[in-house]
């Protein structure tokens, strides 16, 4: 905070090869508008279809989700986006942004305000945490379509040793974690703050997870997901994943679902049939498991 | 076309200016800029002099006829783009240069207001700010002026025509940094400081060479990272590990973001440091070096020759940025070298500025809950324990404490200033706390991490800004002025016993320096939140200030934004004289 609160910086970064221009494609609808007249006043999902293309907001450097991938947005989040395109009929336009100081800065950036320097707003954004508090704070959004239950978890290197011992086991070793996440703050805390001096903090979870490949971590706290991707990704390298619970974690889990803007519903609605049928036929849980992770409904969706 | 006209119109006001004034063709130089606060006929830096006091030696327009003070022109700055002007104008040779919010620079005529050109950074649309897009102010030399961008570029410009000379990344954009603050020119390099939120950017100052641009020397704030000079490894700042745990200085926070003020008796720059991270202190023990601190550094080798840290072990977001002002004065009989720095943390303190040792600590706002005064002994706070935000137990929020000043500080950005006549310092303050709490759930990235929840209150029933009147021997308040809304603006101090201010509800006031009785003001049709200026030109007395609402104020809602709720954008240079 401090600064921050003045003169913070969120970048956005724009994935070559992959956007497609919303304004010049309105440029081009106004020169056939006569051919089109409906479009100018028609409903979010109506303008969709005859824009011809989805505009998906979804988080940068978010390995096992979303990434820039020598110029391609890869992930979990972005094959859901381009499975919901496919679906409608329309193309994709998945944009990457950079995250801001908390969801509220993504959801006016990305949902339903835009961004001050010309960012236009997204028709929907994935990977938003679907959790009744923050549904009463945005009232600019609609949140739908819980697609997936996040929890945290815990993994070792090859060399690390008995996995599922008290974290406190790993000192004086090498801790990888994400700097200012949850596991950071459950691991600096951990114990009384036994374990402060060994965490090496890395920019993601991924990476996290990833550095236990080559022995330059032992242990490590990240989200299941990051974890299992990090082990998938470097299936060889002999990672262990605990399987019992973290003593003293502060967060149960979280589900995340998508948000439209507020009135933009019937897009909304319409991406969450989507999101169900893809649930349901398994084509959901296949995207997972392309990137090796498990796919897990999230507890919402269960009641 | 549009691009060809502009180009013509640039050429024109540059062989215009060079017939109309061949002798200024030079431009100022760095003796000039030191020079600066002697020299009433022109404003060629930052706080009118590189030690920021913001006084004016003029007097035409004083307490007995400033009632008369009428406006000149106003310059719109055009577009669309009208948010935040916090920018205090330069004045050379003719000419007013001014930053405009969305990293433009506009050159206006100084006699009638006529647009000479403009320049508009060419910003990347991704970036998003969180607050708004403020800049603060250029710097001139020779034929440049020179200002930052939002994205962390510093750029000169031919300040005849506005033509990039050259343009230099001063940070990855794309990795949080960003800059706002004026930079400031000390032998003929322009050093900066850096800002950006995002987690792990590390404070640091920079010098370059003016002409170029050319790097010449790095120093970062937090201890264990080395500095540089001429290319090379320099030295390592403060000593690794000394104040921080694990590998936390890696990501420790410390930005420059206000940028820095320069002595030239004592060769010594001082800047100050932002606040640490991560935010929740109880995670991050010890002082955290160098963080909210003031700096002393070298100008020619970006040594560190003392430091000193107002807020050791930051629990409030109490950064530690504001300008420290050179001054003089007799403490107990004994002439010293001394200056002075009003903090986010509510207390006024002034420094030997030759070693760093405190030598008074006062607060200058209604109530400091954080602490109990400044220990004179060991210059360090006598903090409250009990005011410490706690840390979330489990899955339950840490304690919820009441916090004044709130984090957006007992004084913000806004420049004061110091009357040599009066020896007092003008302090645009504010009075309000916070309710804060470090919340064991919170949402970034779409994941969950810990935050921390703030309600930001008046505490007052009549104000929440206020214009106070300190001296800095006696730590007393001389005089205050209450204002409804939130002080944000800059001030100015002339030897007219005048002292002149902006309010967010749109005036631009003056007041008697002695008494802070109101003798003036001027609805400028939106919020000011620059600083303002004086000059003289053709035998009178002129002053300046830029109006356009914005700034961190306008984010918060609640009890606050009551204050201001009426106030609309704007993006105007207002200049002002006497009637003949």
């Amino acid at each position: 905070m401090g600064d921050p609160h003045l003169d913070r910086i969120k970048a956005y970064r724009r994935v070559n090869g992959i956007c497609i221009n919303r304004r010049s494609l309105l440029q081009g609808l106004t020169l056939t508008a006569l051919a089109s007249a409906t479009s100018a006043f028609a409903a979010p999902l109506e303008k969709v279809k005859d824009l011809g293309v989805l505009r998906v907001g979804l988080y940068a450097d978010n390995r096992p989700w979303s990434w820039d991938q020598g110029g391609k947005v890869a992930g979990i989040d972005a094959d859901i986006a381009r499975a919901l395109a496919e679906a409608l009929g329309v193309r994709a336009d998945v944009q990457l942004f950079f995250a801001g100081e908390d969801i509220s800065d993504d959801l006016r950036n990305v949902v339903w305000r835009g961004g001050l320097l010309g960012f236009q707003p997204c028709d929907v954004m994935l990977h938003v945490p679907f959790e009744r508090h923050l549904m009463q704070a945005e009232d600019n959004v609609v949140f739908l379509a819980p697609y997936y239950r996040e929890t945290f978890g815990a993994a070792c290197s090859r060399d690390g040793g008995n996995c599922e011992a008290v974290p406190a086991a790993f000192k004086g070793r090498p801790i990888t974690v994400e700097l200012a996440s949850i596991p950071d703050f459950y691991l600096l805390g951990h114990a009384g703050g036994v374990l402060a001096k060994d965490l090496v903090h890395v920019p993601t979870g991924y990476d996290a997870a990833a550095a236990l490949a080559n022995g330059s971590a032992e242990f490590t706290v990240a989200t299941t997901a990051q974890i299992e991707s990090a082990v998938a990704d470097h299936a060889d390298a002999g990672i262990k994943v605990r399987k019992g619970p973290l003593p003293m974690m502060m967060s149960p889990g979280w589900d995340i679902g998508i948000a439209v803007k507020e009135n933009s519903r019937n897009l909304g609605f319409r991406l969450e049939e989507i999101l169900e049928q893809m649930i349901a036929d398994g084509r959901m849980a296949a995207i997972f498991k392309s990137h090796g992770v498990t796919w897990k409904p999230a507890l919402s969706a269960q009641s | 076309m549009k691009r060809r006209f502009t180009t013509f119109m640039a050429g024109l006001a540059a062989a215009t200016s060079l017939a109309a004034a061949p002798a200024l063709a030079g431009g100022p130089t760095s003796a000039d800029i030191v020079n600066d606060a002697a020299t009433p006929g022109d404003v060629i830096s930052y706080g009118m002099g590189p030690q920021q006091q913001r006084f004016s030696s003029l007097d035409k327009i004083n307490t007995a006829n400033v009632k008369g003070l009428v406006p000149v022109f106003a310059a719109s700055l055009g577009g669309e783009k009208q948010r935040g002007q916090e920018s205090q104008p330069l004045v050379y040779d003719g000419t007013i240069y001014v930053t405009g919010s969305y990293s433009r620079l506009f050159a206006f005529d100084a006699r009638t207001g006529e647009k000479k050109w403009e320049y508009n950074a060419r910003l990347p649309d991704g970036i998003m700010p969180c607050c708004d897009v403020v800049n603060r102010g250029a710097a001139i030399h020779g034929d440049k002026v020179i200002f930052a961008t939002l994205d962390a570029h510093l750029i000169a410009l031919d300040r005849h025509t506005g033509k990039v000379i050259w343009n230099k990344k001063l940070a990855d954009y794309q990795a949080g940094y960003s800059a706002t603050a004026a930079p400031l020119i000390v032998k003929d390099m322009v050093i900066t400081g850096n800002s950006g939120g995002e987690f792990g950017i590390i404070g640091e100052v920079s010098a370059r060479n003016v002409e170029t641009g050319e790097l010449i020397w790095t120093r970062p704030t937090i201890e264990g990272h080395m500095g540089t000079l001429a290319g090379k490894p320099s030295t390592m700042t403060g000593k690794l590990n000394a104040s921080w745990t694990g590998d936390l200085w890696k990501t420790g926070g410390g930005a420059t973001w206000l940028g820095g003020t320069y002595d030239p008796e004592t060769n010594l720059l001082y800047f100050g440091t932002g606040n640490p991270g991560p935010w929740n202190s109880n995670l991050r023990p010890g002082d955290n070096l160098y963080t909210a601190s003031t700096l002393a550094i070298d100008p020619d080798t970006g040594e560190i020759k003392w430091h000193y840290q107002t807020t050791p072990h930051d629990g409030w977001d109490f950064d530690g940025v504001n300008e420290f002002i050179p001054f003089d004065a007799t403490i107990k009989g004994k002439p010293m070298k001394l200056g002075a720095k009003a903090d986010r943390n509510g207390y006024f303190y002034v420094l030997d500025r030759t070693n760093g040792k405190l030598v008074g600590a006062s607060k200058f706002v209604m109530q400091t809950t954080w602490a109990d005064g400044i220990n004179l002994k060991t210059g360090r706070p006598n903090f409250i324990p009990a005011n410490r935000p706690g840390a979330p137990n489990g899955a339950e929020k840490g304690t919820t404490v009441f916090a004044s000043p709130s984090f957006l500080g007992g004084k913000n950005w806004m420049p004061m200033a110091y009357s040599k006549d009066t020896g007092l310092f003008y302090v645009p303050s504010n009075d309000w706390g916070m309710d804060i709490w470090n919340e064991p759930i919170a949402y970034k990235k779409g994941a969950a991490y810990l935050g921390a929840g703030f309600t930001i209150k008046p505490i007052a029933e009549d104000h929440i800004g206020a214009l106070r009147a300190m001296d800095p021997v006696t730590g007393k308040i001389v005089w205050e002025y209450k204002n409804k809304a939130p002080l944000w603006g800059g001030v100015l101090a002339t030897r007219g016993n005048l002292v002149f201010t902006g309010t967010p509800e749109g005036y631009l006031k003056a007041f008697d320096a002695k008494t802070g009785t109101e003798l003036w003001k001027f609805q400028t049709g939106s919020g000011v939140v620059g600083s303002p200026v004086t000059w003289e030109q053709d035998g009178e007395q002129y002053v300046a200030v830029m109006s356009g609402w914005g700034g961190a104020v306008p984010l918060w809602g609640g009890e606050v934004a009551k204050t201001f709720k009426e106030i609309s954008q704007g993006g105007s240079l207002w200049v002002f004289k006497l009637p003949k």
